[in-house]
Parts: C-alpha cells; sequence; structure tokens
C-alpha cells in the first residue's frame, strides 16, 4: 500500500512538471540593469517596431537582364508558322493554334464562309493571340502576294484576340490597285471601332468580323465588282415576302371542293335565295279573307257580342295564366 | 260564346243571358245609347307617347292591309267601365263609330282592344264576323304575347305585338277557312227549333193513322 502511494505521489509529480521559465539574456540583463530596457515597453507604445531588412537573397535583375526579357515577347511559336503562313489557308479562319473554342470558331468560319458566298471579295482572318506577334523573317505582305495573287480578290486580316487595336489588313494585289490605301485604313479603323465597343474578346472580333464584313462590301462598290449593287438588296426582300404560306389541308380541300361544285353550288344557293325572297315577299303580299256567314245576334248587341279574354298585368311574379281573370264580374272583378 | 257579366255559356241568338239577365240595354243605360266617335287608336288614358302611337298605327295600318274586311281598334282608358272590361268592350263596340275605319269594314268586322290603365288589365272584343274564327283561347294567347310588354309599362310595344300574333293566328283560320267553309260554318248555324220538331212528329203521326171510310146505308 505504501509502495503504491508512493507511486501515485511520484506520477503526480513528474506530471506536474512545467515548461521551464524564460531566462534573461546577458545583452537584456545588461540593458535592464543600466535602465535602457522596460519589460514590456514594445506592448504599451504604438510605435512599430522598425524590422531590420535582410538583404535579398535574389539579386535585382541588371539592365542587361531587362532588355534580354524584352526580346522574349512571346512570338508565334515556330510550330505554327507553316500553319500559319505554309500555304494558301483553305478556309477563311485561320486558327492553327486553336484560340478559340470549337463553338465559336465554328460560328466566325461560318460567318466568313456566308461572307464569301455573298460577295465578291473574300475575307481571310489570321487569328493571333492578343500578346503575341507575328516573327520578324515572316512579312505579312509577302504572304498575301504570295498567296492571294491568283483567284477570287480578298482581303487578309491578321487580328490578335483581345488586342483588335492591333490588327493589319492587306488586300490582294488586283484589289489594291482599286481600292486605296485611306480608305483600307478606314475600313480598319471602322472595324476596330466597332469591336472595341464590346466586353470580351469573343464579341470584339464577332463585331470586327461583321463591321469588316460591311465595309467590304463598299470596297466592291469602289472596285466595280458589283455591277447594279442597290437592285441586290431589293431584289432578295423582294423575293423573301414572296414566298406563298403553306396552307392546310382543310383549306386546300375546301378550295378543291369549290372548283368542283362551286357553280352548281352556288346556282342552288341562288335558287334557294330567290325562293325564300319570293315567298317572303308572297306572304308580305298575301290577303285573307273570311267567309261570311249569318249570325244571329246576341244580348242584343248589333255588331259584335265576340267575349274574349281579360288579363291582367299588375304583378311581376306571377304568370300571364294565373292572371288570366275568369270571374263574373258581379262576383268582385 | 259568354256573357260577359256572367261568364256563362249562352246559347246563339239569346236576346238576354238566360243566367243573369244581361243585355246591351243595361250597358246602355250606363253609357248612353248614342254612338261614339272614335278612331282605331284612341290613346285616351295617354299611355303611349307620340313617337309609339306612329308605330301602333302602323301596325293597325298592316293588319288592315293583310285582312281586307277587317280593323282593329285599340281603346285605352282610366277606370273605364267601373272596372268590367267586358261589358264595357262588348258595349263600345256596338257604339263606336270608326271614323279611320272604311264603310265597308262594319264593326261587325272589328276587333277592339281596351286597356284600362287603372285596373292594369286588357281585354279583347270582336264583332260577329269573326265568330266562327275566333275563340277566347286565341285572344289569351295574343294577350299573353303582350304581358311582359305591358308590365313593364311599354303598352306600344305589347299592342303591337298583339296585333302580329293576332295575325299570325287570324292568317292561320283563313286557309283553313278557305279550304274546310263548313266546319266554321256549323258553328254558328241556327239552332234548330225545338217546337218546329215537335210539329212534325205530331204531323207525321197524324198522316200514319189510316183514313177511316164511311160506308153510306
Amino acid at each position: 500500500m505504501r509502495s503504491l502511494v508512493w507511486i501515485l505521489g511520484a506520477g503526480l509529480a513528474a506530471g506536474a512538471v512545467e515548461p521551464p521559465m524564460p531566462s534573461w539574456r546577458d545583452e537584456d540583463r545588461k540593458a535592464l540593469e543600466k535602465g535602457e530596457l522596460v519589460p514590456g515597453l514594445s506592448l504599451l507604445t504604438e510605435e512599430i517596431p522598425v524590422e531590420v531588412e535582410e538583404d535579398p537573397e535574389v539579386p535585382a535583375p541588371t539592365g542587361e537582364d531587362i532588355a534580354t526579357t524584352e526580346q522574349a515577347t512571346p512570338e508565334v511559336a515556330e510550330r505554327y508558322l507553316e500553319a500559319y503562313f505554309g500555304e494558301r489557308p483553305a478556309d477563311f479562319l485561320v486558327d492553327p493554334q486553336n484560340l478559340l473554342g470549337s463553338k465559336d470558331a465554328r460560328d466566325r468560319q461560318n460567318f466568313l464562309r456566308y461572307h464569301a458566298g455573298d460577295s465578291e471579295i473574300d475575307l481571310f482572318v489570321y487569328l493571333f493571340d492578343g500578346h503575341q506577334v507575328i516573327p520578324s523573317e515572316v512579312r505579312e505582305e509577302e504572304v498575301v502576294e504570295r498567296f492571294f495573287s491568283t483567284g477570287k480578290p480578298a482581303v487578309v486580316v491578321y487580328y490578335y484576340l483581345g488586342a483588335p487595336e492591333k490588327s493589319d489588313i492587306y488586300l490582294t494585289p488586283s484589289l489594291s490597285d482599286s481600292v486605296p490605301a485611306p480608305e483600307q485604313r478606314r475600313a480598319l479603323n471602322s472595324s476596330v471601332e466597332e469591336a472595341m465597343e464590346k466586353p470580351d474578346a469573343l464579341s470584339q472580333f464577332e463585331a470586327f468580323c461583321v463591321q469588316l464584313s460591311i465595309r467590304i462590301y463598299w470596297m466592291e462598290r469602289a472596285a466595280g465588282l458589283v455591277k447594279d449593287t442597290p437592285a441586290v438588296p431589293v431584289a432578295r426582300r423582294v423575293e423573301a415576302p414572296a414566298a406563298k404560306p403553306v396552307e392546310s389541308a382543310a383549306l386546300i380541300r375546301a378550295k378543291e371542293w369549290g372548283q368542283r361544285y362551286g357553280v352548281p353550288g352556288g346556282i342552288m344557293a341562288g335558287a334557294v335565295l330567290i325562293v325564300a325572297g319570293g315567298l317572303a315577299v308572297a306572304r308580305r303580299r298575301a290577303r285573307y279573307r273570311f267567309p261570311m256567314f249569318d249570325v244571329a245576334p246576341r244580348l242584343g248587341g248589333s255588331h259584335a257580342a265576340g267575349i274574349g279574354a281579360v288579363i291582367s298585368f299588375g304583378s311581376t311574379t306571377q304568370s300571364p295564366s294565373s292572371q288570366r281573370n275568369e270571374v263574373p264580374d258581379y262576383l268582385g272583378f | 260564346m259568354k256573357c260577359p257579366r256572367c261568364v256563362q255559356v249562352i246559347h246563339r241568338g239569346a236576346g238576354l243571358c238566360p243566367h243573369c239577365g244581361f243585355g246591351i240595354a243595361e250597358m246602355d243605360g250606363k253609357h248612353g245609347t248614342d254612338n261614339v266617335s272614335l278612331r282605331r287608336l284612341a290613346d285616351v288614358a295617354g299611355l303611349m307617347k307620340s313617337r309609339e302611337r306612329t308605330k301602333v298605327q302602323a301596325a293597325l295600318d298592316d293588319f288592315a292591309r293583310r285582312f281586307p274586311q277587317l280593323f282593329f281598334a285599340v281603346y285605352t282608358g282610366s277606370g273605364k267601365g267601373g272596372g268590367n272590361l267586358r261589358q264595357f268592350g262588348f258595349w263600345l263596340l256596338n257604339r263606336a263609330a270608326f271614323e279611320d275605319v272604311p264603310v265597308d269594314r262594319p264593326n261587325e268586322a272589328g276587333i277592339l282592344l281596351v286597356i284600362d290603365a287603372e285596373t292594369k288589365s286588357a281585354s279583347v272584343t270582336w264583332g260577329y264576323l269573326l265568330d266562327p274564327f275566333l275563340t277566347e283561347e286565341d285572344t289569351f294567347l295574343c294577350l299573353s304575347r303582350a304581358h311582359a310588354y305591358w308590365l313593364e309599362g311599354r303598352f306600344a310595344e305589347g299592342t303591337v305585338r298583339m296585333v302580329a300574333q293576332l295575325g299570325k293566328i287570324l292568317a292561320k283560320r283563313a286557309a283553313q277557312a278557305r279550304r274546310d267553309p263548313e266546319r266554321f260554318e256549323r258553328k254558328v248555324a241556327p239552332p234548330p227549333k225545338t217546337g218546329e220538331i215537335a210539329r212534325r212528329i205530331r204531323e207525321g203521326h197524324r198522316q200514319a193513322v189510316p183514313k177511316t171510310t164511311e160506308v153510306m146505308p
């Protein structure tokens, strides 16, 4: 028992051991003794202790480094250059980097195809990212001259997604002679302004294409590619409403019946109307006569003694039959 | 055929009602024996407006055009006949001289509608020409057509409706009479005299008795 108590006491003593108390550093103790240090003073003052700046481990970039970094501006990766500038594009939207989603790319592609089908001038759009630049070894004018000299006239645009102001426009040689450079710049600026009004990159690209397509329409007129331009839209507008509305089956059947039975039906209806009208007229003109019989006078009346019904109309709640008077007068009419 | 006072059926040609002894002399004593000058539409009670009277007059003219032998007359009054419309109508149609009715249409061919605004009642009386063709039920049907209008005080409209209804009934009766006039003639044929029948029977019996021959010695 005593041993058990001793063990328990030893255990409690061991469990009650607290962490060691903080100890003074020598310099702090000396400062305290000199009165230079007041314990807890840092907590009682509003002054923020100045942290000692440590020397940066990474050295600041030098001018050479900055120059090197600027030279490393992301150019279009070399692996895309062949897809961009290796041959005449097969479609009107050139986006080998897949900057657009599949749906947006399909929508823009459809629009450019629609434009190509509707216009005498094709519109090719090379799409780059906003921060990208075309490598210096690629000369855009040369690409246009090389791939678009033959075939249908075209407008080639280098468009930077999210940065429409960086866009550039080039016309095929056959078109650039008839469309002056200022007109080209105005078309581009107009499209860029239209795009800049949109909030996001996709909407900007869409607005850019639409506006440029409109400007190309005026380029067609300037280049004399369209003979009778005003007649085209007017003619199309006339054609649309000229399309016959779809007739219902009942209407078609009614028309067939009308064609088949219209004439005899009309004749019969006319005959019925004539007969009905004749009967009405005959009835209106009819005169009714009564045979005259000798009637013996009654009650001393020389002309009349036909006594008919007497009806009262004093009550709105009773029927005419209930208000018929058949009571002798002397019983209290 | 009924008595206008006791509403009992009386026989054809009765000089006085066999039930109550009513005759026109009794009414003459009340209203006089002189003829009363009237027009077909006599709105004495003032139940109709001027425009309404025009409509009623047109209905009366149309009735007279369709029935060349007949005429229809309307009389409105207040307390006329002392609340006894049957007797008053009977007397008036016998004593009235209608100014706007041609002379070839005597009162025998007349139909008189009497409306009493005081007792709020109406009655119909007709002349002898119409005796075979018109019944009390016919006139009740006509009055029923007008009843709803008269309840609302629309006397002109009700009267027009009534005239139209009466025209329909009479047109039907005229067609029936043209096809079978005997049917209507039987209604007004004079009753056989019972004394005559008895005399004939007695005469027949006398003829049947064999005559006795006298034997001369």
